[in-house]
């Protein structure tokens, strides 16, 4: 049959029958639409929950432990060492693994009054990781191609301080310059490590009561920390303390060399240079080396968590963006606590940290730090074996399907899924299965509208008899009557398909509505529920095509083997 | 029956050949004796319904030849309309032989069946048979979505010329059911020329109609076997369209009881074409 008649057949007949090809489309209609609405909700809580919690193909294992009368005690014998993580590197389906240390020592922080008015306060912990794990993903959250890019193409602005500049750039040598943030999580950042005897420091050595500044290449930093005076007066009599563009009090350290010189306790530099801090024992007494705030990642979700709820209960507005929170400063006091009195005070450190990038391999309850830096306050507050051992190991697997075979193999080495890999791979197991079991439940309506599809058109052929025969007397061949029923189940399938997949897009957009109203305040909650992968639509045009189709085979086998002859005689 | 345009001359062709558009057809010579259209000898059919084996036809022998109109009367039951599917090709479960322009219908396979009964045959019915969802033009062109390598456009020139010679020509857009019996059967008949088919099989084609439309249809007919040299074979039971024919052919409980096989141009001719 012609293509162009056939469909002039099929639209004439469907117009004609349309009232009954309405009711068949229902269920398809609604099998399809649950079919595509559940597999974009598996997809998004996948997407949008499960892998912005747990990043996908990636796992943590850390070694395994036994309860031995009920303490819980670490079955591997043998420090967790580098060797140990080149070994799991090396595993098939392993692309890369890091060592991660975790910090061993009491530690508090406080800061935020640049956001919300007034300092919060909390016990700290801090992940060490290394940057060479964090730093793409950095860059991708800060977006620092496009950054550069628009620096590079926009005119030079002179400046004498970082205020002259716009928002997103500091002075920097008489010229505003755009920040990466991403390039300050820097393993070889100016930090002044306090020690008392060699083996507080991590590597290198203790010389004067400071351990060696060690470089990427194990070299000695070529700029030696510079000593300097915090809160001394400046040339006016007072502190130089200022707001930024983004309305944060920034602590800079600035006075003249010849009064540092003259206190005797700074270095003939004088003050401290640009987007470097006064460090000391104690932020009161505010004696002691200019060197570069800690370099801290955090979790984009510790945003969220503030958004959804802490914000209303602080008072305070929820902050847009993560944008918002680049270069924002906040104090540490690195052996001390908030919840322990015993914390020896003579080796208590004082120290800023800033906000340089967000990761979601970041603690979701802490800052990441560059894995030399927590090594060196682990050496420094619980010896230098403590800073030896990683607490985990960090693998990143080719894709999603070598993970089991990755976990089996780390098994054999000694290891188990971290608390946080077990809860991935959980959640993710119930995602997929009730996932899996909602796609069946709407494959059964499916496979039910396929029945009323066959009903249908079994009424359809028998009320058609009559013109059935006529298009065999015409001329029409068996085959040229099955495809006309065929094409006709296939046009509802399409149609049908089509108007499911719109409804599952409708309902899907009315529950995410519906979600951001009765759950904006609770932490986690994506914008969204759903995602739709390009294939989704197709795929529920295709199986509401094929069911109907399927339902339609009976009837039009029938009506191909309708007795032309017969049938006119009847009338 | 009112001024019509002339009905074009159709090709006469050999049987499976599809039908090209618009070429003269040559006229039967009456000087010479006419291939036969249909051959049946000892042409038998039964249906076996409830149980009981009802035998339909019982051994006909019939000839008909090209361009020649055909009556075949009888009582109800006799067998004409299992005749006429049969010659029609709608029907192929017999015993004997059936030749229709020299094809052995059985031995064809449906879609051969199909093809050559698109191309070979068309159908008037006594009800038309006229599909009602589909417009005038579309029911005159449904012959044409089933076979043939016509275009739409040939298509639709072709039914709009056979809609002006039955007069209906401004009705191509209309539904079936805004016509009277006469012109949908006019209708019909021009679905059944679309193909330009050289055998036109006739089953009540006036039963439903008045007397002076019967007498229209009647006239379309037998200008349409003279111009064109179709082969009419006409089921009626009314004596006055039988009468109209070159022959009659008369059934009775499945046989054959007026002769029907015989030299064509022994046949009377009712008119020369």
């Amino acid at each position: 049959m012609k293509p162009g008649r056939l469909v002039s057949l099929l639209a004439a007949n469907l117009k004609q029958s349309r009232v009954r090809a309405l009711l068949a489309m229902v269920g398809i209609v609604v099998g399809t639409a649950m079919l595509t609405f559940f597999v974009g909700l598996g997809e998004g809580l996948r997407e949008r929950v499960l892998n912005r919690i747990f990043p996908v193909n990636q796992l943590e294992i850390e070694p395994q432990a036994v309860q031995l009368f009920g303490i819980e005690q670490r079955a591997l014998q043998e420090p967790l060492d580098d060797a140990r993580v080149a070994q799991v590197a090396k595993l098939p389906g392993v692309v890369r693994a890091f060592g991660k240390q975790k910090s061993a020592f009491p530690a508090r922080l406080w800061g935020g009054r640049e956001l919300i008015g007034y300092n919060l306060f909390t016990e700290a912990f801090f992940d060490g990781m290394p940057v060479a794990m964090l730093r793409p993903e950095l860059e991708a959250i800060e977006d620092v191609p496009t950054k550069l890019a628009r620096a590079r193409t926009g005119k030079p602005t002179r400046c004498d301080v970082d205020l002259d500049c716009p928002a997103g750039a500091l002075c920097e040598a008489g010229a505003c310059a755009a920040i990466v943030w991403a390039e300050r999580f820097r393993e070889d950042a100016v930090i002044v490590l306090p020690c008392d005897k060699d083996a507080d420091c991590s590597s290198g050595a203790c010389r004067d009561g400071r351990c060696l500044v060690l470089g990427p290449g194990g070299q000695e930093a070529a700029q030696a920390p510079v000593r300097c005076l915090l809160g001394a007066p400046a040339k006016d009599g007072r502190s130089l303390d200022y707001e930024n563009e983004r309305g944060t009090l920034a602590v800079r350290c600035d006075t003249s060399p010849a009064e540092l010189n003259a206190s005797g306790w700074c270095a003939d530099k004088g003050a401290c240079p640009a987007q470097t801090y006064c460090a000391g024992d104690h932020p009161d007494t505010a004696l002691g080396w200019c060197e570069t705030p800690l370099p801290a990642v955090i979790n984009p979700l510790l945003l969220e968590v503030f958004n959804s709820d802490m914000a209303r209960s602080l008072g305070a507005a929820p902050i847009a963006s993560v944008a918002a929170l680049y270069g924002i400063r906040f104090h540490v006091a690195l052996g001390d606590s908030y919840f322990s009195q015993d914390a020896a005070k003579v080796r208590q450190q004082y120290k800023q940290a800033v906000i340089v990038g967000f990761s979601r391999k970041a603690p979701e309850l802490g800052v990441a730090l560059p894995l030399p830096l927590v090594r060196h306050f682990n050496a420094r507050f619980r010896g230098a074996e403590a800073a030896r051992s990683y607490d985990a190991v960090l693998l990143e697997t080719a894709n999603n399907e070598a993970i089991p075979q990755v976990i089996g193999q780390a098994e054999g080495l000694g290891f188990s899924l971290s608390r946080k890999s077990r809860a991935a791979r959980t959640f993710g197991t119930v995602v997929f299965v009730v996932s899996l079991a909602l796609v069946l439940l709407a494959a059964v309506v499916l496979a039910v509208a396929a029945v009323q599809i066959a009903q249908t058109f079994a009424m359809l052929v028998h009320e058609r008899r009559r013109e059935i025969a006529i298009l065999r007397a015409v001329g029409a061949a068996r085959m040229d009557v099955a495809v006309l029923v065929l094409g006709e189940a296939a046009l509802i399938g399409l149609c049908g398909g089509a108007l499911g997949a719109g409804l599952a897009r409708l309902a899907a957009w009315g529950v995410d509505v519906a979600a951001r109203r009765v759950l904006h305040q609770v932490p986690l909650v994506p914008d969204g529920f759903f995602v739709f992968p390009w294939w989704a639509e197709g795929l529920a045009v295709l199986v509401a095509l094929v069911f109907c189709v399927l339902g339609a085979m009976g009837p039009a086998r029938r009506a191909s083997r309708l007795d032309p002859a017969a049938v006119l005689a009847q009338t | 029956m009112t001024e019509r345009p002339p009905l074009p001359p159709a090709p006469q062709r050999p049987p499976g050949a599809s039908a090209p558009a618009q070429q003269p057809r040559a006229l039967p010579a009456t000087s010479q004796p006419l291939p036969p259209a249909i051959e049946a000898r000892s042409l038998a059919r039964q249906f076996a319904t409830e149980g009981q084996v009802v035998q339909a036809l019982r051994g006909v022998d019939l000839c008909i030849a090209q361009g020649e109109a055909v009556a075949i009367v009888g009582k109800s039951g006799a067998g004409k309309s299992t005749l006429l599917n049969l010659i029609g090709a709608l029907d192929r479960t017999y015993d004997g032989e059936l030749r229709v322009f020299g094809q052995e219908l059985r031995r064809l396979p449906d879609r051969a069946l199909s093809r050559f009964r698109n191309q070979q045959i068309g159908f008037v019915f006594q009800s038309f048979n006229l599909l009602p969802h589909l417009s005038v033009g579309d029911n005159v062109m449904l012959a044409g979505s089933f076979g043939g390598t016509l275009s739409g456009g040939e298509l639709r020139r072709r039914a709009q010329g056979l809609l002006d010679e039955m007069g209906l020509g401004d009705r191509f857009g209309q539904r079936p059911t805004q016509l009277s019996g006469g012109e949908r059967q006019r209708v019909a008949i021009a679905r059944a020329l679309l193909m330009q088919p050289p055998l036109l099989v006739c089953d009540e084609p006036t039963g439903s109609l008045d007397g002076a439309t019967a007498a229209q249809i009647l006239a379309i007919l037998h200008d349409i076997r003279t111009r064109l040299g179709t082969t009419l074979v006409v089921v009626t039971h009314d004596p006055l369209v039988a009468a109209e024919m070159q022959r009659t052919v008369t059934l009775e409980a499945g046989r054959v009881v007026q002769p029907a096989v015989g030299p064509p141009d022994a046949w009377p001719a009712k008119e020369t074409p």
